[in-house]
């Protein structure tokens, strides 16, 4: 389990509340309402409905900024027509249309089926637009709080320790002082001074039955905790390490970008990015070019206090400059966290294609709860095995099993005998199909 | 793995004292069993080769990190099968990324993949992994990031895109369209562009095979459809 306060202040919906309360009242009385509240909506919603693919009413974007195009326009042509059909407007050689044409690339816009009144809202609404009260995380999706914490009960054990020895040695003081005075009252001297270590020994030399069996069992929970120790080394993730969850160079938050969408997320498939997962041994981390093919787009956002910071890093990375191409991409260095041994063969491929396991089987609950990726899965072979020998299957519709089917269907001796076999648990496992040979993963 | 009994006291706690030593920080693994066969001194991916400072000493170890193991590949080069049946996909693309590139795409390419449903089946699949959340599930253009992350939406197949020529969406595809939609070329080999191409048309007819009104030519669509 990664160490964190269990009173982080990422956790609690009670700040998100709070939060969103404060935002509502500070930016309610700023938000200035448009005098045409009917034109407003109109126009919001043929913008949004038309345009929002390339333009912005207040950023330029594939497209200028909308705020302010109809005084641009004034007097340079008609800017019904231009919204309309641009290409024609072009053809007539209106100079200022041509010049918008060269400054953007030489880009048409898609003629457009609207009425002059629905060009009057949306210049409307681009003029008078403000953007909505800053969209703070939906209620529903608090940035994922930590883990459930287990409660560990190791320094209980300590303080209880500490108190047993206290009353222990306050009583053995007790005894003494009392031994003492019997003694004073017999008239013989106070007994010696012994050391801590010779009263031990007295002790144990008095009480060998029970010392013996005392060490003894002491000895094999030594022993035993030591084993469970020992077996933990080289392992990074699973339910006995704290799991292997490094920094990276850019904070990229799974649970916003494959998280579900009915929680608020974009529920990005995880392939998406990781798309070598279904043709490749490496299920691959996304180079940054396909990070841009939203980010180019996306420059800001206010899911996460540092988001901003992360998205101008993927900017720098790919050598962009707000809409301009710097030319000098800087490599992310990403840290790797899942790792086999080189003495271990593993493919994506064939558990992803073949197998058509989940992501999630492997890799933990990480569109749900991981803004940080960590490895969830020990990746030790007993892990690995443990699922070969639990796992059916998938047969229906899948062609790689086919050729095997058949032989076995065939041969009507040995192979049904097998099959038989194979059968007794009404499925068949990956183990049954050779799934626990050594040379499946080790050659 | 079985917990120790609670009452091992003294040889657990000094085996959490161990384990809190190496097991604390997140930013470190913890304890290597056999370093060098985690570090290879082979080529792996996303592993910089000889990155193991025990085998070429800490200088080099340095250098080699620094280098990317991720890289583009050689220009002019093509990925190439020697399968026959995926001969068509062997070729350049010859239509470059501009808006020129574009129109000639729309008016002369043609797909190399035929209308039916199990080209439409398999366009469906990439479609759900790498269009679905912005296009939507009918595109419409109402996927999960256009509504949850307030995204630029992309128009719809029903209306604005309805008569695209195949030829302009693959190279959308290919090299992306506007600012919002980038290139996906590096993400899906030229079978999966078409066969997603495919699927598109199948969206664009409304879900079927084919369209009730037949296609208008291609060269009539150029200027209507961006």
């Amino acid at each position: 389990m990664p160490r964190q306060s269990r009173f982080s202040f990422r956790s609690p919906g009670l700040f998100h509340a709070l939060f969103v309360l404060a935002l509502t009242l500070t930016a309610a009385p700023s938000l200035a309402q448009p005098a045409d509240a009917a034109l407003y909506a109109t126009g919001e919603k043929v913008f949004k409905g038309n345009c929002a693919s390339c333009h912005k009413p207040d950023k330029d974007m594939t497209g200028p900024a909308l705020k302010g195009a109809r005084a641009r326009w004034e007097g340079k042509g008609d800017i019904y027509a231009w919204v309309r059909n641009s290409t024609d407007v072009i053809k007539s050689g209106n100079p200022y249309a041509n010049e918008l044409f060269a400054k953007w690339n030489k880009a048409l816009m898609t003629p457009m089926a609207v009425s002059n009144e629905e060009i009057d809202a949306v210049l409307y609404y681009a003029d008078n637009y403000a953007p909505a009260a800053a969209k703070a995380p939906a209620a529903g999706t608090p940035a994922p709080a930590g883990e459930p914490q287990e409660v560990s009960f190791w320094p209980w054990v300590l303080v209880i320790g500490l108190l047993l020895l206290v009353v222990a040695l306050s009583l053995g003081g007790v005894r003494k002082s009392l031994n003492n005075a019997v003694r004073e009252a017999e008239g013989k001297g106070p007994l010696p001074d012994r050391t801590a270590w010779q009263g031990f020994k007295n002790w144990v030399w008095h009480n060998k039955v029970f010392a013996s069996v005392l060490g003894l069992l002491l000895l094999t929970w030594g022993i035993t905790a030591a084993w469970d120790w020992a077996l933990t080394i080289g392992v990074y993730g699973g339910d006995t390490v704290a799991h292997y969850k490094p920094e990276q160079p850019i904070r990229f938050d799974h649970t916003l970008h494959a998280g579900k969408a009915d929680k608020g997320n974009l529920a990005i498939n995880c392939q998406y990015c990781h798309s070598g997962a279904e043709k490749s041994k490496h299920a691959g981390i996304p180079s940054a070019n396909v990070c841009m093919n939203c980010h180019q787009a996306v420059t800001e956002s206010q899911r996460n206090p540092w988001s901003n910071a992360e998205i101008k890093k993927i900017h720098e990375a790919t050598g962009w400059d707000g809409m301009a191409y710097t030319g000098t991409p800087k490599p992310i260095q990403w840290v790797k966290v899942h790792n086999l041994p080189d003495l271990a063969f593993f493919s994506h491929e064939q558990h992803v294609a073949v197998g058509k396991l989940e992501c999630q089987e492997c890799h933990g609950p990480i569109d749900e709860q991981m803004d940080q990726a960590e490895q969830w899965a020990p990746l030790t072979m007993g892990w690995c095995i443990q699922c070969h020998k639990d796992k059916e299957v998938k047969m229906a519709g899948n062609g790689y099993y086919d050729e095997i089917m058949a032989r076995l269907e065939k041969d009507e001796k040995l192979g049904h005998r097998e099959l038989k076999q194979y059968l007794e648990d009404e499925k068949i496992t990956v183990k049954e199909l050779g799934g626990w040979e050594c040379a499946k993963c080790h050659y | 793995m079985r917990k120790p009994h609670p009452t091992a006291v003294i040889p657990a706690l000094l085996a959490a004292a161990l384990l809190q030593a190496c097991g604390g920080d997140p930013n470190s693994p913890g304890i290597e069993y056999m370093p060098d066969m985690y570090r290879s001194p082979s080529v792996e991916a996303y592993v910089d080769p000889g990155q193991d400072p025990y085998l070429v000493g800490e200088e080099k170890a340095a250098a080699q990190r620094s280098t990317p193991s991720a890289r583009l590949p050689v220009a002019g080069t093509v990925p190439f099968s020697f399968d026959p049946a995926k001969a068509a996909f062997n070729f350049h693309y010859p239509y470059p990324a501009t808006q020129e590139g574009y129109e000639r795409a729309g008016l002369e390419l043609k797909s190399p993949l035929p209308m039916t449903q199990p080209v439409v089946d398999r366009g469906k699949v990439i479609y759900d992994k790498f269009c679905l959340h912005c296009h939507g599930a009918k595109g419409e253009g109402d996927g999960s990031v256009v509504k949850n992350g307030n995204y630029p939406p992309p128009p719809s197949y029903l209306t604005i895109l309805k008569d695209m020529p195949e030829g302009k969406i693959f190279h959308s595809i290919t090299y992306g369209k506007n600012v919002a939609m980038g290139g996906h070329a590096s993400q899906l080999d030229k079978e999966e562009r078409w066969a997603v191409t495919r699927y598109v048309q199948y969206l664009q007819n409304g879900g079927k095979l084919l369209r009730d009104t037949p296609v208008p030519a291609a060269d009539s669509t150029a200027t209507a459809a961006k």
